[in-house]
């Protein structure tokens, strides 16, 4: 196994190492959605989906919190109106995602958009945003790297359900999610070198918890705008050298 | 269900435009320098807006007591770690760690 200190020294890495970098970077985080793949694909034979539907599920939308809402509602018969509606909420962080990947993309061709933005989860702006403040640079490779392998380990998951759902026991009460906090803690906390990111991440966290008492499907979008905009607000010296 | 098939079609179509929207070369207007810092605390702000309510409420999951709860422990020690250590794949091992340890001891 290289060491990982050989690949981030290294002025252009090739190819090859940025994909296996980008494996490495997104595991935890796949293992951690395994239980929800699998409980999707459990889910949605439970409410009388056919094996193939419930594949292309997670196929064609790939996006867990979406498809689960919206599993819940096949299931107690929601309209196609409020399955839609369900989506575009949890979905629309989405949007920031791709505003903050414009700059790197938009010379791309056609092709490459469509794919990293296909790709584009929670989990692979996650780390591509890491990589990106490590290395000073975007790269499409590894997005891509990252976005296919989360992919595969939810399409995987996904199948296990179908196949497998009604025999094996609820992995959501392992924890697994805390997988996905060790490495978003991973992330965050070395990037807070400034005042205005830590206000930033301290109100959005603040937010995050008071508002998914009052109005939970809405929590974390706006949580994140107040995060957003708590930074953007907040002065600092270091501001000048901008 | 009769709709799944427009249901499938609806939602394909909302999660790749919302992925794809900034993407497009016809959405025409420059993201001026105030909105690129805007967006530049997007990652910390969704990212913290993710992690919080594993680790603060992640105790109402299983019933279990706030003070003692595993996520909150551990989710605490790794941001203690995280401020000392700065390789992300060793915070995100000892975390686990953590995790794992006070789930099969407690």
């Amino acid at each position: 196994m290289p060491s990982r200190t050989a690949i981030a020294g290294g002025s252009t890495p090739s190819d090859f190492k940025i994909i296996y970098q980008a494996i490495v970077d997104i595991f935890p985080l796949s293992l951690a959605v395994v239980p929800w793949g699998i409980l999707c694909g459990s889910l949605a034979i439970t409410v009388g989906l056919t094996p193939l539907q419930a594949q292309l599920m997670s196929l064609l939308i790939f996006a867990g919190a979406a498809q689960l809402a919206a599993l819940t509602m096949m299931g107690a018969v929601g309209s196609l109106s409020s399955m839609f509606s369900s989506t575009f909420v949890i979905s629309s962080r989405h949007l920031l995602y791709s505003a903050v990947f414009r700059e790197h993309v938009r010379k791309s061709s056609l092709g490459l958009r469509c794919s990293i933005a296909f790709f584009l989860t929670d989990e692979m702006f996650a780390v591509t945003c890491a990589y990106m403040a490590k290395h000073k640079k975007f790269s499409a490779v590894y997005a891509l790297s990252s976005g296919i392998t989360f992919y595969v380990f939810w399409n995987v998951a996904t199948f296990t359900g179908i196949v497998a759902g009604q025999h094996i026991p609820n992995l959501e009460h392992l924890g697994l999610e805390f997988a996905i906090a060790a490495t978003f803690i991973a992330i965050v906390i070395p990037t807070i070198k400034n005042r205005s990111t830590l206000i930033s991440v301290i109100s959005s966290g603040v937010s995050a918890i008071v508002l998914s008492i009052f109005m939970k499907e809405y929590a974390l979008i706006a949580a994140t705008f107040i995060g957003m905009f708590c930074g953007y607000l907040t002065k600092e010296k270091s501001a000048i050298n901008e | 269900m009769n709709d799944f098939w427009l249901a499938l079609l609806g939602m394909t179509c909302i999660t790749f435009t919302c992925r794809y929207f900034f993407f497009s070369t016809s959405v025409a207007f420059e993201l001026g320098p105030k909105i690129k810092r805007l967006l530049s605390y997007t990652a910390p702000s969704v990212l913290t807006a993710m992690w919080v309510p594993i680790v603060f409420l992640g105790h109402q999951e299983t019933n279990g007591d706030f003070i003692t709860s595993p996520f909150l422990i551990a989710g605490v020690t790794t941001v203690i770690f995280s401020l000392k250590i700065k390789n992300t794949l060793a915070i995100v091992i000892f975390g686990m760690g953590v995790f794992g340890a006070l789930k099969l001891f407690f």
